[in-house]
């Protein structure tokens, strides 16, 4: 048809079985999947938070060490999912003190952690933690998507504490019109949601996720995988992307709610009415220098969503770099490895 | 002590069953395919002309496809080719513990399976218009003289016209609308909240 003929589909038929009949024979024997490469030493703990702080690849790293904090949905590993996919490393490379805080799986027990817990508690122990640590008053601190978002509500509250902000594809405003999370969770219930299950599961968030491109997600990256059976490393990068999707922790019920209702469904974090504890989360109180990284084809954050920090924070120091590629590639893309980390290494470096 | 690999609790593995399940899915669409090539290949020896015989055959094609998505029974592995989504949506649901009670359920349950069905459909008439968007995109590289080189080329543009009309469904207020009623309606069927007084 238009150039195929049935011998022709035929053979490629035949061909495919072949391999996924011989393929299916290496899946089985590749063994554990490891993700997470570069050597880290674990140097502060508090309930299942672990604060981890990756062995420097210099000499003597910069003074200020930069604190990353990732998203509550899915793990951190990956900002170090492989060797040569490694935001972390690119940073450890240029001379950066880096220091992430692993979250860990909330259980039943931390159903009724808060928003107030992960941000005056959580972060901001860390932040003091590191602060003394390294006798500086004031930190870098990098946020990650959602992490972004926790990020900007602890540093409009704690501004002293905070030398440089990096936010990473990092949602602000949640109503842009082309914010497909916003769009599905709009009519959720979401009060109903917590209320039966607690913690929010992880796989309720990994199909919400999946069902943005079920076609390509859940089925052609599949028939396209037969193609990369045979070759041990494409397969083991493959098998170590897949762990990371589908690593997804269930979310601590109370701050789960009002993440969804505060931020998603009312957008309150643009209009300055973000309540965390008893404190309002006020953006204009960022003042210090601040990079806002995001990534031009970005399906979960469009570029609007984060760009709009530059109306709202009170910074004078403000700078964009962005990125040619999507939510996902700008951390593990072997482009992303070239032009990220050196980026945020030298701006952060310069101030 | 340096902690080099991650110490996470262990997710699940990939379901190798899940690969090949999407493997006979492909196979099953190259048979039609095969099909549709061969009623070609015998129409075209009759001498008739090219956009006749595609909307023809293209048409039992479409037949077959659809068949699969009203009886999932007729052809599964045709039907989880296409099915991705309410698949997803099934697994995710079983996973955490609703299952359909064998009597039929409750008034939740039958709520539920009432907003399922309209999902079902708003998911099935996306995947109808994809259908014909692909018909209207192979007959226009047919006048164009563009050549499908290969089974998975066809696949792929399968793939994208698919992504395509799912995609516009998906940014539309329905279907935020309807997926929203199906997220509260399963969670109404909860045990916890059967047993609230």
């Amino acid at each position: 048809m238009i150039g195929l003929t049935p011998e022709q589909i035929s053979e490629e038929l035949k061909g495919y079985s072949a391999r996924l009949t011989e393929g299916m024979q290496t899946l089985r024997r590749v063994g554990e999947i490891e993700a997470g490469v570069s050597p880290r030493d674990p140097v502060y703990r508090e309930d299942k938070l672990v604060l981890y702080r990756y062995q420097p690849q210099v000499a003597k790293p910069h003074p200020i060490p930069l604190l990353i904090v990732y998203a509550l949905v899915n793990r951190p590993y990956m900002m170090d999912i492989q060797e040569d996919r490694s935001m972390i490393r690119g940073l450890l490379a240029a001379g950066i003190d880096v220091y992430l805080i692993d979250w860990g799986y909330p259980d039943a027990g931390d159903r009724n952690l808060t928003l107030a817990d992960y941000i005056h508690r959580y972060i901001s122990h860390c932040v003091d933690f590191l602060r003394e640590r390294n006798q500086q008053d004031t930190i870098n601190l990098l946020g990650v998507c959602q992490g972004g978002a926790l990020s900007l509500c602890f540093t409009s509250l704690y501004p002293e504490k905070i030398r440089n902000l990096v936010t990473m594809v990092t949602p602000i405003d949640f109503h842009t019109p082309d914010n497909l999370l916003t769009h599905l969770i709009r009519y959720v219930n979401v009060d109903l949601l917590v209320d039966s299950f607690g913690n929010v599961p992880g796989s309720f968030l990994n199909f919400a996720f999946l069902s943005l491109s079920p076609f390509r997600l859940a089925g052609q990256k599949y028939v396209d995988l037969v193609d990369i059976l045979d070759d041990a490393t494409a397969l083991k990068n493959f098998l170590r992307m897949e762990k990371w999707i589908f690593d997804s922790p269930d979310q601590a019920g109370a701050a789960f709610r009002q993440f969804a209702k505060d931020f998603f469904q009312q957008n309150k974090l643009i209009r300055g009415e973000v309540v965390i504890g008893e404190r309002r989360v006020d953006l204009a109180a960022i003042v210090m220098p601040v990079l806002n990284v995001y990534a031009t084809q970005d399906h979960l954050v469009p570029p609007a969503a984060s760009k709009v920090l530059k109306d709202l924070c009170r910074s004078r120091d403000y700078s964009e770099l962005s990125f040619r590629g999507g939510h996902i590639g700008i951390y593990v893309s072997a482009r992303a490895q070239r032009e990220i980390p050196p980026a945020i290494a030298a701006w952060l470096i310069s101030r | 002590m340096a902690d080099q690999t991650q110490t996470v609790d262990s997710p699940k593995p990939l379901d190798t069953q899940f690969i090949i399940d999407q493997a006979r899915g492909y196979l099953a669409f190259g048979e039609q395919i095969a099909a549709m090539g061969q009623q070609l290949q015998g129409s075209a020896a009759t001498g008739a002309d090219w956009g006749t015989m595609l909307r023809e055959n293209f048409a039992q094609f479409k037949t077959a496809i659809l068949q699969s998505a009203d009886d999932p029974n007729v052809n599964p592995e045709l039907a989880r080719l296409w099915n991705q989504t309410l698949d997803l949506w099934q697994q995710t649901a079983t996973s955490l513990g609703f299952v359909a009670p064998a009597d039929g359920g409750g008034d939740a349950w039958q709520a539920y399976r009432g907003v399922q069905n309209q999902y079902f459909d708003m998911l099935r008439n996306a995947a109808k218009g994809a259908l014909d968007l692909m018909e209207k995109q192979l007959s226009e590289r047919a006048a164009t003289g563009q050549m499908i080189g290969s089974l998975r080329e066809l696949y792929n543009l399968w793939v994208d016209c698919n992504e395509k009309t799912y995609g516009q469904m998906l940014r539309g207020s329905a279907y935020a609308e309807l997926s929203g009623r199906l997220f509260n309606s399963l969670l109404a069927c909860s045990p916890k909240r059967e047993n609230t007084p």
